[in-house]
């Protein structure tokens, strides 16, 4: 196994002093505020380390519009994960934003339990996309449930693009009592191609071909 | 020969797609999002990126946005493709400077047509 190599960070005397001073929860709070950058940057990474952070991140997330800053908020709302976060975290899978949409499915993807409470109501959305990103959330969420989940959407779902994503997900966590369903949607859409190209993919996969 | 470069984290519509180009002729390349898509495109000359919208670590938008600032990218035309239809994810497509945008399931003949026409692959 090769060494990895230190990540050197280089840090401006400004940032030195703006990082010296203030480094209490409320201090932090009040930096994620600050006009810089950088300060909003260091004061969401250095948050991680409070429980009680999650508000004044999720707040600060809301108007971020430097990635920098809003992948520190992230990255803190990680570390400190719960259901705080969880639910701070799901109303983004609505917004117009595809970084803080995409960055949100990554960091929920890792939260299985705190996810799990709410994956029947995000699959019953009335938003396609909002369900499409339901299951990109199944996608690598390590839970027991997720392959039932996603045999329930293709039975009661209707619309192609959730029904094909689902499909995707199934060739990965689908078993062999799947088959039936995955073959009905043939019937169901005899004129679609890719989920005819989707549902032979998925079939194969699972039986191990 | 015309290379391809398919920019998708679902594998299935990487297959799907590839498919779709070799049956033209073009060789094919996989991305599965837009930062591996931005190193491969500045390792080879593609003739065309092929870019989903919802995709981990870089997003489709943002993945043309960095194209559109790299000399060695910028001229490359890109069809981006997504389960997003409304007016407003097709104009942000064309605004982050996307050639052209199609709304997934794709038309095969659609999407082969304009694949052609923007890789300059005339037949």
């Amino acid at each position: 196994m090769g060494l990895k190599k230190e990540r050197k960070i280089d840090i401006s005397p400004a940032e030195k002093s703006s990082r010296s001073s203030g480094r209490n929860f409320e201090g932090l709070s009040q930096q994620l505020q600050s006009a810089t950058s950088s300060e909003r940057r260091w004061a969401a990474r250095d948050l991680a380390i409070y429980p009680d952070a999650v508000e004044p991140l999720l707040h600060a997330l809301r108007s971020e519009t430097e990635h920098p800053v809003a992948i520190a908020i992230f990255d803190s709302l990680r570390q400190i994960g719960g259901e705080t976060v969880v639910n701070g975290l799901l109303p983004l899978l609505s917004v117009e934003d595809a970084f803080k949409r995409n960055a949100a499915i990554e960091v929920l993807q890792e939260m299985p339990e705190g996810v799990a409470l709410h994956i029947i109501e995000l699959l019953n959305d009335r938003d396609s996309d909002v369900r499409i990103f339901a299951i990109d959330i199944l996608q690598q969420l390590a839970h027991p449930q997720t392959p039932e989940w996603l045999l329930s959407v293709l039975k009661d779902e209707t619309h192609i693009n959730v029904i094909a994503t689902a499909v995707d997900r199934l060739a990965e966590v689908g078993t062999q009592e799947m088959i039936p369903e995955l073959k009905a949607l043939k019937l169901r859409f005899p004129n679609e191609p890719y989920l005819d190209f989707a549902v032979q993919t998925a079939i194969r996969r699972i039986k191990g071909d | 020969m015309k290379t391809i470069l398919i920019v998708d984290d679902a594998v299935t519509v990487r297959m799907y797609h590839r498919q779709l180009m070799e049956d033209l002729g073009f060789a094919v390349e996989e991305a599965v999002n837009g930062v591996e898509a931005l190193e491969k495109g500045l390792q080879h000359a593609f003739d065309l990126f092929l870019v989903d919208v919802n995709m981990p670590k870089m997003d489709g938008y943002r993945l043309v946005q960095e194209m559109r600032r790299i000399p060695e990218l910028q001229a490359v035309p890109v069809i981006m493709i997504s389960t997003e239809e409304s007016e407003l994810d097709k104009e942000k497509a064309y605004l982050a400077g996307a050639n052209f945008y199609v709304v997934k399931p794709a038309k095969v003949d659609e999407l082969q047509t304009y694949a052609m026409l923007l890789a300059g692959k005339v037949t």
